[in-house]
C-alpha cells in the first residue's frame, strides 16, 4: 500500500518542494487571517450586536435591527390640503402652487421616526420618501454619484493622456513625468491645496478666475453650498487619480501591436477610424481592468470627503468612520462595513460580467 | 496642396495645444501650492489672489520662507514625518520580504492547492478595507500592540496582496532551468531562492518596494482611526489634515501648503527617477491579471 502510494504520489524532492511552499507561504496566509478573514468575521458578527466602541457596556444581540435602522425606507403619499370653502385643493397664495400635508405629519413615527429624503409628484399625486436613517441614504447616494462621475471623467482625461504621451513627439519622456505628478501627491494634501484653491473668497483661485471670466461674484463657497460639493469634490478626485488611469491605459496601448496600424494606414483609414476600429477593441482588457480598479476605489473613498466636507456630507466610509469614532456605534459601523463590502462585491462582479473580464 | 499644408500646420497646432494643456492641469494645483506656500500671512489674503508672491502695497515680487521656518519647527509636523517614514519603511520591508516569499512557491514551486492560493490572494486586491475598520481595530486591541506596529500590520491589507501579485508574475518569468542547474549543483530550493533567484527579481523589488511605499505614505483611514487615541503616534497625512496654527484662530493655509510641498517633494523625486519602472511594474501587474 505505502509503496503504491508513493509512486502515484510525488518523489521525496517533489515532497520535500511542497513542504517548503507550504512554509514560505505561512507568513502571508497568517497575516491576510489576522488582518483581513478574521476582522471580516467579527465585522459581520458585531453588526448583529449593539456593541459600544471602547467602553465597557455589556453588548447584546439585536438580530438584523441595524440593518433595518440603515435601510429602512418608505414611501407615503402626501394627500393634498382642501380648501374648506371651496372643496378644491388649497395654493399657496405667494408661488401659487399646490399645497400638500406637511411630510412630518405624514411619516411614521413608530415604531422608529422616519425623515423626509426628499418628495416627489407621479401621475398627478405627491409622495414623499422617508428613511430612518437619513445621512446613511444620503451617503450611498453621494458615494454612487461621485464614483460614476469621477470615474467616468477619470477614463475619458485618462485615455486622452495615454494616446497623446503615447504619439511621437520631442519631450514625451518629460510629459510622461509631468503626468505622475499629481499621483505621487499624497490625496489627503492634494484635497487641502485644493481646499485653499476653492476658497469661497476671492483669497481663491477658482473665485478669482471665475470672477474674471465674468461667472460669479467672486464669493461662491464650493464647498458648502450643496449644488457645487459635489462638482467640487469630483473635480479634486479626478485630477489626483486620472494619471493612474492614463498609466495603466498607456501600459494597455503598448501592448497594441504597431503592425495593425501600419496595414490600417496603407488601407488608407483616417486615425479616427483606426482608434475606434484597433485601438478600442484592443484596447477592452486594460481598459476594464482600470475600470474595476478604479470603481472599487471610488467606491471607498474616504479622504476627500472627510478633509472637504467635514461632517456636512458623508461618503460610506466617512459615515463608518463618523459612527464608529465619533458616535462610538460599533455595531452600527459594523453593519455600515457589511453594507459596503455586499455594495462593492455588487459592482465587481457586475463589471465583470459586463466587459468580460477574463481572470486568467 | 496649399490646403493639405494648412491642415497639416492646425493638426500640430492643436496637438501642441493638447500638450500644453495637459502640463498645466497636471502641474497647476502643486504650482499653487508652492507660490500660496512663499506667502505671509497678509499676502495670502489679498484679493484677487495674486500668481507668484507680491508686496500687497507696492505689487512688487516678495516671498518669504517664514511657513518653512514654522512647519519644521512645529513637532507635530516632524512626529508625523518620522512616524510616516518608520510606518512606511517597515511596511514596505515587511511587504517585501513576505510576498517574495509567497511569490517564490506561487511562482516557481509545484505543490498542491496553488491555484486556490493564488486567486485567495488575488481576491484580496479588490478587497474594501473601509469594511474591516471596526474588526481590525478590535483585533489590534487583542493583540494589545500600540498604533504604529498596529498600522504597519495593518497596511499590509493593501501592500501584501499586489506585491505577491506581481513578484510571482516575475517569477514565473524565471526560466526553470536556473533552479534545475542549481540543484544539481546541490543547493537547496530555499538557497536557490535567495542566492540566485533573487537578485534576478531586484528590478521587480524596486517596483513593487516604490508603490507599496507610496500607498503607505498614503493611507489615511486607517492612521486616523488607530491613532484617535494615541495622537503622537500620528502619520504626515493625518497631522496636515489636523493641521491647525499655533498662533492665529484661522487655518494656517500658507504653513499647511509649506507642509504640503515638503512631503511631496520626496515622493515627485521617487516617482520620476522610477518613472519608466513603475510603468513596466504596473503592467506586469495589471495587465496581466
Amino acid at each position: 500500500m505505502f509503496k503504491k502510494r508513493k509512486t502515484v504520489g510525488m518523489t521525496e524532492l517533489g515532497k520535500r518542494e511542497q513542504r517548503l511552499a507550504y512554509w514560505l507561504l505561512l507568513p502571508t496566509f497568517l497575516i491576510l487571517f489576522t488582518i483581513a478573514f478574521y476582522p471580516l468575521v467579527q465585522v459581520f458578527y458585531t453588526s448583529l450586536t449593539d456593541k459600544t466602541f471602547a467602553s465597557n457596556q455589556e453588548t447584546n444581540f439585536v438580530g438584523l435591527q441595524n440593518y433595518h435602522h440603515l435601510l429602512g425606507m418608505t414611501i407615503k403619499e402626501l394627500p393634498p390640503v382642501i380648501d374648506e370653502d371651496t372643496g378644491e385643493q388649497l395654493l399657496n397664495p405667494d408661488t401659487q402652487k399646490k399645497v400638500y400635508e406637511r411630510a412630518i405629519r405624514i411619516l411614521p413615527r413608530e415604531p422608529v421616526r422616519f425623515r423626509e429624503l426628499f418628495q416627489f409628484g407621479f401621475l398627478g399625486r405627491r409622495y414623499v420618501v422617508g428613511a430612518v436613517d437619513r445621512e446613511f441614504i444620503r451617503a450611498m447616494g453621494d458615494t454612487i454619484s461621485f464614483t460614476i462621475f469621477s470615474v467616468l471623467l477619470e477614463t475619458l482625461l485618462g485615455l486622452g493622456i495615454a494616446l497623446v504621451v503615447n504619439s511621437h513627439f520631442k519631450g514625451r519622456g518629460v510629459m510622461r513625468a509631468t503626468m505622475l505628478v499629481p499621483w505621487a501627491v499624497i490625496t489627503v494634501v492634494s484635497a487641502r491645496i485644493w481646499e485653499f484653491m476653492l476658497s469661497p473668497t476671492r483669497v481663491g483661485f477658482f473665485n478669482v478666475v471665475l470672477q474674471k471670466l465674468g461667472l460669479g461674484d467672486g464669493q461662491i463657497a464650493f464647498l458648502r453650498l450643496p449644488e457645487w460639493s459635489m462638482p467640487s469634490l469630483v473635480a479634486v478626485d479626478v485630477w489626483k487619480t486620472t494619471p493612474f488611469m492614463a498609466l495603466l491605459i498607456l501600459a494597455g496601448l503598448q501592448l497594441i501591436p504597431k503592425s495593425l496600424y501600419e496595414a490600417a494606414e496603407v488601407d488608407g483609414a483616417s486615425s479616427i477610424r483606426q482608434f475606434f476600429t484597433i485601438t478600442l477593441p484592443l484596447l477592452r482588457p486594460s481598459l476594464a481592468v482600470a475600470l474595476v480598479f478604479r470603481t472599487l476605489d471610488a467606491l471607498r473613498v474616504f479622504d476627500v470627503f472627510q478633509v472637504l466636507l467635514a461632517q456636512s456630507r458623508y461618503s460610506l466610509a466617512s459615515y463608518n468612520y463618523y459612527q464608529l469614532i465619533g458616535n462610538r456605534a460599533m455595531g452600527l459601523a459594523s453593519a455600515i462595513g457589511v453594507v459596503i463590502f455586499v455594495l462593492i462585491f455588487a459592482f465587481a462582479m457586475l463589471y465583470m460580467k459586463l466587459l468580460g473580464v477574463d481572470t486568467e | 496642396m496649399m490646403n493639405k499644408q494648412v491642415f497639416k500646420i492646425s493638426k500640430k497646432v492643436v496637438f501642441w495645444c493638447v500638450v500644453a494643456i495637459i502640463f498645466v492641469y497636471m502641474l497647476f494645483p502643486f504650482y499653487w501650492a508652492v507660490n500660496s506656500s512663499l506667502k505671509t500671512e497678509s499676502q495670502l489674503q489679498m484679493t484677487p489672489a495674486t500668481f507668484i508672491p507680491r508686496n500687497p502695497h507696492t505689487l512688487k515680487v516678495d516671498f518669504t520662507l517664514d511657513n518653512y521656518r514654522s512647519i519644521f519647527t512645529n513637532d507635530k509636523f516632524i512626529h508625523g514625518l518620522l512616524n510616516s517614514t518608520i510606518v512606511s519603511t517597515m511596511t514596505t520591508g515587511l511587504a517585501l520580504v513576505v510576498g517574495s516569499f509567497a511569490a517564490f512557491a506561487l511562482g516557481k514551486l509545484r505543490f498542491r492547492g496553488k491555484t486556490p492560493s493564488l486567486y485567495l490572494i488575488l481576491s484580496m486586491t479588490m478587497f474594501p478595507q473601509v469594511t474591516v475598520l471596526s474588526g481590525l481595530y478590535a483585533v489590534i486591541n487583542k493583540l494589545n500592540i500600540s498604533a504604529l506596529p498596529g498600522m504597519i500590520l495593518s497596511y499590509m491589507i493593501f501592500t501584501l496582496p499586489f506585491t505577491v501579485w506581481v513578484l510571482t508574475s516575475f517569477f514565473k518569468s524565471l526560466p526553470r532551468e536556473l533552479m534545475q542547474s542549481a540543484q544539481v549543483d546541490g543547493a537547496t530550493p530555499f538557497q536557490t531562492f535567495y542566492k540566485i533567484l533573487l537578485p534576478l527579481t531586484a528590478p521587480a523589488l524596486v517596483t513593487t518596494g516604490l508603490l507599496a511605499f507610496i500607498s503607505a505614505w498614503n493611507e489615511y483611514l486607517f492612521s486616523l482611526t488607530f491613532t484617535a487615541i494615541e495622537p503622537a503616534s500620528r502619520t504626515v497625512p493625518v497631522a496636515i489634515a489636523l493641521f491647525t496654527g499655533t498662533v492665529s484662530r484661522q487655518e494656517p493655509f500658507g504653513e499647511i501648503m509649506a507642509a504640503a510641498v515638503v512631503v511631496t517633494i520626496p515622493l515627485v523625486v521617487l516617482v520620476l527617477i522610477f518613472q519608466r519602472k513603475i510603468i513596466a511594474g504596473l503592467t506586469a501587474g495589471a495587465v496581466k491579471g
